[in-house]
């Protein structure tokens, strides 16, 4: 059976939105390279060697995960923007590429010395190859299926890929040095923000990867003044709404929607259901993507049939008044059986159509 | 005996704070000063780590605390050794051996345990990022490791964890096996086959410590 993608965009969108016409709760998944490669039987160079074949593999995986949602895994503020660091600054062999997974960055290799941050060049992302096809694959999914493609961005996970290590150190001896790459990664980030604009059109929402929203990272001062302030910055220029993601395991979720207008929530700590719902009940219109379904736990060591339940408990906890959407977090690892990913939709379909029916 | 107590106060709080200069400064003046090594290690550089750990606990001290409270001890420890050279007045508590799994170059966790273990005293092999299932067999048959830490942050370093630790198991590495890394569960560590697992890099350090000792009582 074809898959109906605009069903969907409307299911996707329209609860992001708020709205009451929705027909059944959304399925999200982060399926990056490595459930691609799994489910093609490519390689990420195979992936990336032209937007029509890594297009139709997005495509495909997706479709195949039953997800009604869809998005390009290198369109990511992580390792692609990394590389493009590393390009600009002649710095190639802080990077190690893989067959089956993404491309890393040897963390804290490009900006290892003071110099190397005052002098580091932000990257030109319309002269970069894994950039440019980056962009055509977004721009050619929004055009063959019609789904508007969400942009990602983000500050401190580009300041770890760069600075590794020695970024936290400078938070305490070299505030100020760190303050400056963080200008420049700002700086650089608008540089995907426009190249995007040129080429894939407006995005409809922001996808913020704040990794620097988490106790394990740092102080939530800290984290506004590393990431905080440079997402409000963003938000000035970038007139749509903001989601924010992180996958760590003490987010600051209820302390940042405090200080900063996102839409969105994405993770899935902390893992008690109760937490879930007493933040819906305190911010009714921020919509919970998630929320406690971790992709090593019941994902990873449980049955379909343990998945079921958990996204049964998610379901008749925040899906009642909408404003959710179930999510598996993080990134979907090579080990997860595929029944176990299957199980989601299934219990959606079993569970999410609204109005939920709580009993 | 004022004068020693003071300077111990005042390195323990170098450490505290994590500043390396001065903690220099002082672990200079304290040897100078004719203060034990051990007197130096316990009422010092350890209360130092133990206060930080206990203010990270808190949620008053963060990451960067106590990256920078490692930084202080490893300095002072480094002198405190190199002041010894014959005598062997720091007893090592035994060999660690420690990476982050293959196919990911995350290290942060990973640095701060090791940091904090070499401070109290172990010896810390650490084999850094990226590193093999062969690589730590290699190594773990080498130097006998009491204790082999694998460390990963992404989900998909879950596997390779299986990968590894099986491979240790099959070799008859009997070395006890914790995990590090925030992906990790109860119910992943018990699939992976290790003894126990840490959410972070201060967790790792206590739940190392307990490891050793569970072993040490039943040896």
């Amino acid at each position: 059976m074809v898959k109906d993608w605009s069903a969907s965009v409307n299911r996707i969108f329209r609860t992001i939105g708020g709205s009451k016409r929705v027909d059944k709760v959304p399925f999200l998944a982060f399926a990056g390279e490595q459930m691609i490669c799994r489910v093609t039987g490519k390689t990420v160079k195979e992936l990336y060697s032209s937007p029509k074949i890594y297009a139709n593999a997005i495509i495909n995986t997706f479709e195949f995960l039953d997800t009604d949602s869809i998005n390009v895994p290198s369109a990511y503020a992580g390792p692609s923007e990394a590389l493009a660091f590393a390009e600009a600054n002649n710095k190639l062999d802080a990077i190690k590429w893989f067959d089956y997974k993404p491309l890393m960055c040897k963390q804290g290799v490009i900006c290892k010395s003071e110099e190397d941050i005052e002098k580091l060049e932000i990257p030109d992302h319309g002269k970069n190859n894994l950039w440019k096809t980056t962009l055509l694959t977004a721009k050619m999914i929004n055009d063959k299926i019609k789904f508007p493609q969400v942009i990602s961005l983000s500050i401190w996970s580009v300041v770890q890929e760069l600075r590794g290590l020695e970024a936290y150190k400078d938070m305490r001896r070299n505030p100020d040095l760190l303050l400056k790459l963080c200008e420049k990664i700002y700086e650089s980030q608008m540089d995907v923000y426009e190249n995007w604009l040129e080429i894939v059109g407006m995005p409809p929402n922001v996808f913020i990867a704040g990794y620097s929203f988490n106790r394990h990272m740092m102080s939530f001062q800290d984290a506004m003044r590393y990431e905080g302030q440079f997402i409000k910055r963003m938000m000035n220029k970038i007139k749509v709404p903001f989601m924010l993601h992180n996958c760590g395991t003490s987010p600051y979720f209820t302390e940042v929607v405090k200080e900063i207008d996102f839409i969105a929530v994405n993770g899935s700590h902390p893992l008690d259901i109760e937490y879930w719902i007493d933040f819906k009940k305190k911010n009714p219109k921020i919509v919970i993507i998630g929320a406690n379904i971790d992709v090593s736990r019941e994902m990873f060591t449980g049955t379909p049939t343990d998945v079921e339940e958990k996204v049964k408990e998610n379901i008749l906890n925040l899906a009642p008044g909408g404003r959710y959407i179930c999510c598996p977090v993080c990134s979907l690892p090579w080990g997860v059986s595929i029944p176990n990913i299957l199980a989601i939709p299934k219990a959606i379909e079993k569970y999410g159509h609204y109005p939920i029916k709580v009993n | 005996m004022k004068e020693e107590e003071e300077l111990l106060v005042k390195l323990k709080s170098a450490i505290l704070k994590g500043e390396p200069n001065n903690a220099i400064e002082l672990v200079n003046k304290s040897i100078n000063m004719g203060i034990p090594v051990k007197e130096i290690l316990n009422k010092a550089i350890l209360k130092g780590a133990e206060e930080a750990g206990n203010l990270y606990e808190k949620d008053e001290y963060f990451l960067p605390d106590l990256l920078m409270t490692g930084d202080a001890i490893n300095v002072a420890t480094d002198l405190l050794k190199n002041s010894l050279k014959e005598k062997s007045e720091i007893e090592s508590k035994g060999t660690i051996l420690i990476g982050t799994v293959e196919g990911d170059v995350h290290d942060l966790g990973k640095s701060l345990v090791v940091s904090l273990l070499q401070g109290q005293g172990f010896e810390v092999v650490d084999l850094g990022s990226d590193v093999s299932p062969e690589e730590f067999l290699r190594n773990a048959k080498e130097i006998s490791p009491i204790l082999i830490g694998l460390s990963g942050l992404m989900t998909m370093s879950i596997s390779k964890m299986v990968e590894t630790v099986n491979l240790l198991k099959s070799e008859n590495i009997q070395s006890r096996i914790i995990v590090g890394g925030g992906i990790l569960s109860k119910e992943s560590c018990d699939m992976i086959g290790a003894d126990d697992f840490a959410k972070d890099g201060w967790e790792g350090v206590k739940k190392i410590n307990n490891l050793i000792q569970i072993k040490e009582v039943k040896q």
